[in-house]
């Protein structure tokens, strides 16, 4: 019966996926794969925070230093080498062991505190992984950044799209399978209850370690991505607002649910690409996390759920409403 | 108006428990009023529920004809209503004197008054004015609770389980104080301790889950075995 | 010897600027359980205000009461609208104040100009103190003062008035200080108000110090905020001067001798305290009662 359920939903995505392949085949404009795998990358990176914040309860605020080393492992692993598929691969396994280095470290210091200490000591690092990048010029070039070469493979925008969405996919399905586990199960347990999660047996601090270091890993692929559709790299891939974008993306579309963040992403990546348009009629429109951090703020008081989250509990809840009204008129029949 | 306190038909809510399901008693002015029930009966919940800080979901509690029911802690106190928690509430790093002064909201003759004759009550204080709360003794904080909860013109003490922990000469000790104060203020007292009870209460409500089941004056209590049996499993 | 002194008085300078925005992080932390990350949108605040009324009436004085008015203003508004919302949810806390924080830096863009702005001491702190053979620049001396002064008029309040003897019971026991007939919504706004101010006159405070002043010297201040916060001891109004102090210093002299790593040697520091004292260096076990 839930099996059923389950398969349901993943046709559903399938469905989409397929749909979101056939688009470079359409129309191969390049401005609009470009916006469409910036959604995917950014999806990614929402997909990650989203384990953090939406299903295990852990709040960080230094989400970008994994993307900015996903993003320079990567950049420099090509640049100092050959720009070739196995360097590429290279580069992301850097990325990945870092990633996962950084956010163990990081969880074990803090996940056994109050959530406020992760939350500081990952703005801190954060902090200090974009000094050391501003500081560290022979290999990053500083905040001039650099062009790299990308793969020959990968030249072709349409295949960097697939790719892209491949990536997305696996992901989603990845992470989704994860949190349908026993361990997502334990990680939900604890965002609704710590204690009673403890007293249960499970040696919380070790399950919130692990969604740390995951979700690291998952966010320095989106940042490796990043550079190779970008073909460039700078010190603002460590900057706050890529963490800050990750907490839109994934408070607007909604935490706990996986599919929210990429719809975040899709929205808050659109509306970039709009507001800098508009920008050259109105120089206000380059202060647009004035627009969003107030809708952020609205919406972390009156929709916590986001958009999915509250469009799933309006239909559960007519759902619900439905099934009473049955099984109300069921007892007035006999 | 000789009932001061008045509560019909409480219900509360503690998160999604039904805790207090049907309460109501009227507490007579200077007498001392005291609640009996087994564990988990929502004795404590009953007191949290006067004073504000566990809100009732449905009836009213009335206090001096006036209706109290929704308003603040801080207003419910400044009404007139002092609480000592079944835990004390002392504040540790405050030294007694400090404590003391937390409560007190005016600096006028009236309070100076009020905190002589308490001080007289409970010679104690005096002595360790200057002592951290958190360095009491469990009696001395056990007074120091009352005496800081009497200070703001109580006119009704809620006391929750002040014999709790202590040991039987110490609880001698406050129930002396407590039978003191009676001419002051009138009191409810929650008591496990039933000896100790029937020495200084006046009237005793029975809580069963929730719900007050039984009412009388003392002596019956103090006569009537089964009744003790029935509900509070002592002989 | 003159080097030594002067790096001393730097740190001991920054120390106190950290230590404006830290106190009144860990005071609000210590009675509200809340932790607000939108505390140094609030020393920005402080800067860019103070700045402007300096210019407009070239009144130092007037600058540091202007900063301290629109930290009072900010933390009023912030606490009503943005933080009592969310009491007690500590994930939705550190969410909303990190939005906050985020609009704040940017509204002062909007208000103030997106460009840094140059800002200088007033004549009568210009310039440096020479005693014997050393030069001491006036303006650090100031700073130091300033801080020190801050710090005992505080200390003062929440040790001898009563006013400071209920924050100090709230921090232990909240339902107990509102069950003795005292608002403590009401007490938790004034230190909201306070906290702010202190920032902001932290901000103002900073702007002739560095010379320059930006929309995102917030978030970089709150940064070193957080580490002395945490060395300090959440809640430890003392533990925050001392650590203040100590990361001021800290980063004076590696500031001097190892420019790249002054940041790194304070998270270093702080990383050592939360795996051996989470509690801060000078912070006391947690009581109880």
């Amino acid at each position: 019966m839930k099996k059923q359920k389950w398969q349901n939903s993943t046709f559903i995505y399938i469905g989409f996926i397929v749909v979101l392949a056939m688009i470079p085949f359409i129309n191969d404009s390049r401005s609009l794969l470009f916006l469409i795998m910036q959604i995917f990358i950014f999806g990614i990176f929402a997909m990650s925070y989203d384990l953090l914040l939406g299903f295990t309860g852990i709040v960080s605020f230094g989400h970008a230093m994994y993307f900015g080393v996903g993003a320079y492992s990567v950049a420099v692993m090509m640049d100092s080498n050959e720009a070739t598929v196995m360097y590429l691969i290279l580069g992301l396994s850097a990325a990945v062991v870092i990633a996962s280095v950084v956010s163990f470290v990081a969880g074990i210091l803090t996940l056994r505190l109050k959530s406020h200490f992760y939350a500081m000591l990952t703005l801190a690092l954060a902090g200090l992984f974009l000094v050391a990048a501003e500081k560290w010029r022979s290999v990053t070039a500083g905040s001039d950044g650099f062009i790299i070469m990308i793969p020959d493979i990968l030249r072709d925008h349409s295949t960097m799209y697939l790719l892209c969405l491949s990536v997305l996919a696996l992901l989603f399905f990845g992470l989704r399978r994860l949190t349908q586990s026993p361990l997502g199960k334990v990680l939900i347990a604890i965002r609704e209850n710590e204690q009673r999660t403890e007293s249960l047996g499970y040696k919380v601090v070790h399950y919130k370690v692990i969604a740390s270091v995951i979700s690291g890993i998952v966010a320095s692929i989106a940042g490796g991505l990043y550079v190779l559709t970008l073909r460039f790299v700078d010190t603002s891939v460590f900057a706050t607002d890529v963490t800050l974008d990750a907490l839109l993306m994934t408070i607007i579309g909604g935490v706990g649910t996986l599919v929210g963040p990429i719809i975040g992403a899709a929205l808050i990546e659109i509306a970039h690409h709009w507001l800098s348009d508009l920008s050259d009629v109105h120089w206000i429109f380059e202060r647009w996390i004035i627009l969003f951090g107030t809708i952020y703020i609205l919406a972390v008081i009156f929709f916590p759920k986001g958009i999915v989250g509250t469009l799933a509990e309006k239909l559960g809840k007519r759902r619900k409403q439905r099934k009473k009204e049955a099984e109300q008129s069921k007892k007035i029949a006999s | 108006m000789k009932t001061l306190l008045e509560l019909t038909a409480i219900q509360t809510y503690i998160d999604q428990y039904h805790i207090l399901q049907n309460v109501s008693f009227e507490v007579p002015r200077g007498e001392v009023t005291v609640l009996l029930g087994r564990n988990g009966a929502g004795k404590t919940t009953t007191l949290r529920t006067i004073m504000g800080l566990n809100p009732a979901a449905k009836g009213n509690v009335l206090f001096k004809d006036q209706e109290i029911t929704t308003l603040k802690p801080y207003e419910i106190a400044k009404r007139g209503i002092g609480y000592v928690p079944e835990d004390q509430g002392i504040f540790g790093d405050l030294t007694v004197g400090e404590n003391m002064r937390v409560a007190m909201q005016k600096e006028d003759e009236a309070t100076q008054e009020r905190l002589e004759w308490i001080l007289d009550l409970f010679p104690d204080l005096k002595k360790f004015w200057k002592r951290p709360g958190g360095q009491l003794s469990g009696g001395q904080k056990q007074m120091l609770a009352i005496a800081r909860a009497y200070m703001n013109e109580t006119e009704l003490l809620l006391i929750d389980e002040p014999s709790k922990g202590l040991a039987p000469i110490i609880v001698e000790k406050v129930m002396e104080s407590i039978e003191q104060m009676k001419e002051k203020t009138t009191i409810i007292l929650v008591e496990q301790n039933f000896m100790m009870a029937s020495q200084i209460g006046d009237r005793f409500y029975i809580l069963d889950d929730g719900r007050t089941v039984h009412r009388g004056e003392m002596e019956e209590l103090r006569v009537n075995e089964q009744l003790r049996k029935k509900y509070l499993g002592i002989a | 010897m003159d080097l030594l002194l002067n790096l001393a008085v730097n740190g001991l300078a920054t120390g106190m600027l950290i230590f404006l925005l830290a106190a009144g992080l860990t005071l609000i932390f210590g009675l509200m359980d809340v932790l607000n990350f939108a505390h140094g949108g609030l020393f920005a605040w402080g800067a860019f205000s103070g700045v402007w009324v300096y210019d407009l009436s070239g009144s130092f004085w007037l600058a540091i009461i202007g900063a301290i008015l629109t930290g009072l203003l900010l933390g009023l508004i912030t606490e009503y609208l943005i933080i009592r919302p969310v009491y007690g949810n500590h994930v939705q806390q550190i969410l909303i104040t990190l939005g906050l924080m985020m609009v704040l830096s940017e509204l002062i863009k909007v208000v103030f100009g997106p460009d840094q702005k140059a800002a200088t001491p007033p004549a009568w702190l210009d310039g440096s103190l020479i005693v014997g053979d050393v030069i001491l620049i006036k303006y650090r001396l100031f700073i130091i003062l300033v801080g020190f002064l801050i710090y005992g008029v505080t200390y003062y309040i929440l040790k001898n008035t009563r006013i400071g003897l209920i924050v100090r019971a709230g921090v232990m026991n909240k339902e107990m200080v509102q069950s003795l007939g005292i608002n403590i919504r009401m007490v938790f706004m004034l230190v909201f108000m306070a906290g702010s101010a202190m920032a902001a006159l932290g901000g103002v405070l900073m702007a002739p110090y560095s010379g320059v002043i930006y929309a995102e010297m917030g978030l970089e201040y709150a940064i070193l905020a957080f580490i002395v916060v945490v060395i300090g001891g959440m809640g430890n109004f003392t533990g925050s001067l001392f650590a203040a102090i100590l990361v001021g210093l800290s980063q004076a002299f590696m500031a001097y001798y190892f420019p790249a790593l002054s940041l790194a040697v304070n998270m270093l520091l702080m990383a050592i305290v939360l795996i051996f004292r989470p509690q801060g260096l000078f912070g006391l076990k947690v009581s109880k009662n």
